[in-house]
């Protein structure tokens, strides 16, 4: 007996792990992830709202474990919801089924928009899905599958854990499930039948009720009701009532001249074909009871318009072609090459340029040939090198060229509206009147985005390039126009015809180069005008001049004078350095006499008004403000190279020195100015007027001892041989229009005009290309301001606010415009979209006298454009539905090519059966069936039970959850 | 050389004329006052490097010609700044008055809209005061602008004044820095749809 004892005491002490297998360590695993979720015991939770698996957040977290060397995924799926208030109450409630349970039977959640599969089909807020990790095989042998369920359902009655916890078998794509789902005394087993084809004896109601009542196995009779939730999708594709309104630019009519340049400033807009490709209606019947509704293969109470709830989506087609996205593509395409203008059109372009030289040589000997009056060779030069430029069109109408002749003049008629005119009058062109300046957000929209006035030139000429390079060859086209307006800019300037569509006034550093290069261009051309007619106002003055020069040149030194007689204003100039240096030895002292005597009568010039307050300090005559000469404009690359010029002299004295010198060329002019107004003027007369401050007023008491004021220059003007004293010592009196030119206009238009010649097609849509970017912008926000969505709204202000920052750099990354480009068309493809949608519902809404029903379409549109799904409120009889019902009404006339006098078969119901119906077949529907009965015996408790049914054309599912009592089995 | 310098910045002086500007300029790079300064014309240039809070960076700091009519021709020269300061004159008042006037042309030639401004009240060492500092302060808050008084001819405040300009521009990244991080455009406000999530029947 002694001996007998001891050996089973210690057999029974010693535990020994090295016997457990690998499936009972997966199943410890799951227990230990299931401990770590702390997912262990019963679940609280608030009541399922209405729509809360839609609206609410739904949260995951996964982890990997292993079966053996097999990798699963485990990932745990809740809806997030605030902490119940009854936490204690439910404790104390231990014979209450887990909560997972309950959600069988809610009915608030029925068909969810949106949702994990597993939701939508057993209807539970928190669930545990097992599935094989990323490069698994499936799980399909019967023993496999059965194998993990068990592990299941061992982990799961170890924890305690009331979380149903499902199993992914089969292959993915099929999301076939298997789980369980523990409580106290109940047990609920989730299933799955997934068929290729439905079986003709389940294709209806009543087949399905059969297989739910067979697999309860309820013996009670009679049967407790089952509730029913049914839903219908039908798809509408056919849009045969609100054909696609938009319609490809027709630019035939353009080119038969019946539409003017008009079409060259509109960007087009929308998409080519229906952006909406599809539209479902989703037909519910939701909580019907079983003797209420019949659907079986002979009859079908399932009427979809006598559904009571309608719900609708819209399924957009992928990338709709766009037409304004296209053009932009296209656009910045060209921005990326690098051919040269003559590369790409070829050696006639020399060949022509270089007869153009010669016709011009021609027309230019043939004026110099006859002697006549100067407004003639005004007239002639004009329109000689007109019909040479006339010419040299005809000559470019070859098969080569990219553009036709009649487009080639209708875009040059619309960027340069005043060349009609310019034929009527050559001699008197008209400056262009300005539109007026709009105080609108979107008019000052060019200075965000570095671009131009949308009412200028510039804008005009990014359109028409837009155009040409999609419509019209691409870029042999945009060389070709580039070209002939280059020629435009060199005739305005040879012929002093100011520029159209260009703001008067200094080049505008905030829009973009391109266009600082024409306001250039137009500010030589304006000086260059002034000064041919300033100079047939001084001819005049100037003979007076000789005139009155000729009595006091008597004698001698007379010849001088009588010789430039014959000679022009600029030689007359010459004549009079040449009087001045022919003075003789023996004379000088008499001639620098009566040469002073001359200055201080010589008559004043070039006066601008008299200053008001102030006199001459020495003469006491009226001090009179000059005619000074305006400052030299310049572009914002002209400003570069200087300002880098003017750094890079340093910082020293000397650098200081020099860069005052360099731009001291300003003040020497005006003081010159200043003298030739102000004869027997002094600096300090100059710098009250100049810098008012420098000019220092203080008491001086003279012998009689009375007060006087007395003026003097401030200290820093005193200074010996500062710039200012210099400047003044150098400056001769001379009035504005007889100085050095500050501005050589001649010098900075030619350099303007070979800027122009040399872009490169690439470089001119670069520098186009802040201005297409604005003109799409301006676009879009007209075509949304007709539509009406915030969405869109803020979309644009964000393109809006970072196109700027990309413009506004020197060197914008091409990726980064790219994108710029891209949201673009997003945002167009939105507002295609809505006017797709606006178009089926609102134009058959507009039919209607009642303008409820117009609000409430529009309401139901909008949220079409936000919304997963919409419900149609009204269902079936509402104002949308009734569109909708129009819409499957068309689309099925049209697939059955009905003859119309299916109007009079609806007059009874055995009529009915005959005529077709008003929707097609559903493309799916859904049958879920829930009841409440004691499984597995009558006496058990009752469980809930839910079958939830799939039929489509291609697949048949059925998902089942059936619980039972595993206390009194 | 300067190859530690963080970043090269523009700053502008503007403000009428005579009221110190060449000698606050002058003050900060070369610590030097010349009461007999000459007046500019058309714009100056100074260079120097200063060290702000550990960051090394280099001013190119361009003086202005204040007559009225040099401004035709200097504004042209204030793109592209960081910072500007305009200065006028304590012991003149329309020298303040015309201050509006600056920020006007200020506000028309300059491109970017978030440039740091001070002002500057210069001469207070001088005895005839006419405008009150607290004048210069409401001023400044009015147009969100930083605000020191100072004197050249003293030293007084320059070196604070340049360093608090210098400071707030290194404070707005987007003045200063090269690229600028572009966020994506969202078109909807829909979360893109999870994984395993059925859009529909399924």
């Amino acid at each position: 007996m002694a001996a007998d004892s001891d050996p089973e005491s210690e057999v029974f002490e010693i535990t020994d792990f090295t016997t457990a297998s690998e499936w009972e360590r997966f199943i410890s695993r799951v227990e230990e992830v299931l401990n770590d979720w702390k997912l262990i015991g019963s679940r609280v939770g608030k009541p399922l709202e209405k729509g809360e698996y839609t609206s609410g957040t739904w949260e995951e977290s996964s982890q990997e474990i292993s079966f053996a060397d097999f990798k699963f995924s485990i990932t745990h799926h809740y809806l997030k919801q605030e902490s119940a208030e009854n936490d204690g109450r439910d404790e104390l409630e231990e014979d209450a089924y887990p909560l997972a349970m309950q959600d069988l039977l809610c009915i608030n959640n029925d068909f969810p928009p949106r949702a994990h599969c597993l939701v939508r089909w057993f209807g539970v807020r928190e669930f545990v899905v097992i599935s094989p990790g990323a490069n698994c095989e499936a799980i399909i042998s019967e023993s496999k599958c059965s194998l993990l369920l068990s592990s299941v359902s061992i982990a799961l009655a170890n924890t305690g854990c009331q979380v149903p916890l499902f199993v992914q078998i089969q292959q993915k794509h099929r999301k076939m499930f298997s789980g369980e789902c523990q409580g106290p005394g109940v047990r609920s087993d989730f299933e799955m039948v997934h068929l290729r084809r439905v079986p003709s004896q389940y294709n209806h109601l009543s087949g399905l009720l059969d297989i739910f009542k067979n697999k309860i196995g309820c013996p009670l009779t009679p049967l407790p009701p089952i509730n029913i939730s049914i839903r219908f999708t039908y798809v509408l594709q056919d849009w045969q009532q609100c054909s696609w309104p938009q319609q490809p630019p027709d630019f035939d009519a353009l080119l038969a001249g019946e539409v003017g340049g008009v079409e060259f400033g509109k960007l087009p807009f929308g998409a080519c074909e229906d952006p909406i490709s599809e539209l479902h209606l989703a037909a519910t019947w939701p909580s019907l009871t079983e003797g209420i509704v019949v659907d079986n293969d002979v009859y079908s109470d399932l009427d979809p318009l006598q559904a009571p709830h309608w719900s609708v989506r819209v399924r957009t087609a992928e990338n709709p072609q766009c037409l304004l996205g296209e053009f932009l593509t296209e656009f910045f395409k060209i921005c990326c090459r690098k051919e040269t203008t003559e590369e790409i059109l070829g050696r006639s372009t020399a060949e022509e340029e270089g007869k153009e030289n010669s016709d011009i040589t021609q027309a230019l000997s043939k004026l110099t040939e006859p002697s006549t009056a100067v407004p003639i060779h005004k007239l002639s030069v004009s329109s000689m090198v007109h019909s040479a430029r006339k010419r040299i069109r005809r000559h470019r109408r070859v098969p080569e060229s990219p553009l036709n002749n009649d487009v080639l003049n209708s875009i040059l008629l619309y960027l340069f509206p005043d060349a009609a005119l310019d034929k009527a009058d050559v001699s008197e062109v008209r400056p262009p009147q300005q539109s007026p300046d709009r105080q609108s957000e979107d008019y000052h929209l060019y200075n965000q985005l570095k671009s131009c006035p949308s009412d200028s030139l510039t804008h005009r000429l990014a359109l028409c390039i837009c155009m040409v390079n999609f419509h019209h060859g691409g870029v042999r086209a945009v060389a070709h126009l580039w070209q002939e307006f280059v020629l435009e800019m060199r005739y305005r300037w040879e012929n002093n015809c100011l520029i159209y569509g260009l703001a008067s006034g200094p080049p505008d550093l905030r829009c973009c180069l391109l266009h600082q290069k024409l306001q250039m261009l137009n500010c030589c051309i304006e000086r260059k005008k002034a000064r041919d007619d300033g100079k047939k106002s001084s001819s005049s003055d100037g003979a007076r001049d000789r005139s009155r020069g000729a009595p006091e040149g008597a004698g001698p030194e007379g010849a001088g004078p009588a010789e430039a007689a014959g000679k022009s204003w600029d030689s007359w100039s010459d004549s009079e350095d040449e009087f001045f240096e022919c003075v003789s030895d023996t004379e000088e002292m008499k001639e620098d006499k009566e040469e002073a005597e001359n200055r201080s009568r010589s008559k004043p010039e070039g006066r601008l008004q008299p200053h008001g307050t102030h006199t001459l300090l020495n003469t006491q005559e009226p001090l009179y403000i000059p005619i000074t000469q305006e400052p030299a404009p310049m572009t914002e690359d002209l400003l570069e190279e200087q300002s880098e010029v003017l750094a890079k002299l340093g910082t020293s004295a000397e650098g200081a020195h020099l860069r005052a010198r360099m731009q001291s060329a300003c003040l020497l002019s005006d003081m010159e100015s200043f003298k030739a107004a102000n004869p027997g003027c002094t600096l300090l007369d100059f710098v009250r007027w100049y810098s008012p401050r420098d000019y220092v007023e203080e008491q001086v008491t003279d012998a009689d001892g009375r007060v006087e004021v007395r003026g003097e220059l401030s200290a820093r003007m005193k200074i010996p041989g500062n710039m200012w004293v210099e400047a003044w010592e150098t400056a001769r009196a001379t009035p504005a229009r007889r100085q050095k030119r500050l501005f050589d206009d001649t010098k900075e238009a030619e350099k303007v005009l070979h800027y122009l010649a040399l872009q490169k097609p690439s470089e001119l849509t670069r520098h186009l290309l802040p201005c297409v970017l604005h003109a799409a912008l301006l676009k879009i926000k007209e075509e949304e301001s007709a539509e009406d969505l915030p969405s869109v709204r803020s979309s644009l202000q964000q393109i809006s606010s970072s196109a700027s920052k990309i413009l506004r750099h020197p060197n914008p990354e091409f990726k980064k415009l790219e994108d710029v480009i891209s949201q673009l068309m997003a945002v167009e493809a939105v507002i295609a979209r809505a006017r797709s949608l606006k178009a089926k519902f609102g134009v058959c809404g507009g039919e209607r006298e009642r303008e409820e029903d117009g609000d409430e379409l529009e309401r139901f549109v909008s949220s079409l454009l936000e919304e997963p799904e919409v419900c149609v409120s009204g269902a079936g009889r509402g104002p949308a539905g009734n569109v909708i019902h129009k819409l499957f009404v068309s689309s099925q006339r049209a697939a059955l090519l009905a003859p119309m006098e299916e109007e009079t078969l609806r007059s009874g119901g055995s009529d009915d059966r005959k005529a077709f119906p008003d929707f097609p077949p559903p493309a799916g529907r859904e049958i879920l069936l829930r009841t409440c009965v004691p499984r597995p015996a009558p006496y058990s408790k009752a469980l809930p039970q839910r079958l939830f049914c799939v039929l489509m054309r291609d697949e048949f599912r059925l998902a089942g959850a059936f619980s039972s009592d595993t206390s009194f089995f | 050389m300067d190859d530690d310098v963080l970043t090269t910045l523009k700053i502008l002086i503007i403000g009428e004329s005579g009221v110190g500007k060449s000698s606050l300029l002058l003050r900060f790079t070369d610590d030097t006052f010349d009461p007999e300064l000459a007046a500019t014309i058309g714009v100056d240039f100074k260079v120097k490097t200063i060290a702000i809070d550990g960051n090394r960076a280099k001013l190119a700091i361009w003086d202005t010609a204040g007559q009225e009519r040099f401004r035709t021709l200097t504004p042209s020269y204030y793109r592209g700044a960081q910072g500007v300061i305009l200065v006028y004159d304590v012991t003149k008042r329309d020298t303040f008055t015309k201050l509006e006037n600056w920020l006007n042309e200020l506000e028309t030639y300059c491109t970017r809209n978030d440039l740091v401004k001070m002002l500057v009240g210069n001469k207070i060492d001088k005895d005839n005061r006419e405008v009150d500092r607290n004048e210069g302060l409401k001023f400044a808050r009015k147009h969100s602008m930083l605000f020191i008084e100072a004197s050249a001819k003293t030293r007084d405040g320059v070196q604070c004044a340049f360093e608090e300009l210098v400071e707030k521009i290194l404070q707005t990244p987007g003045l200063w820095e090269s690229s600028i991080q572009n966020h994506g455009v969202q078109l909807s406000d829909n979360e893109p749809q999870r994984q395993g999530a059925c859009g529909g029947y399924c």
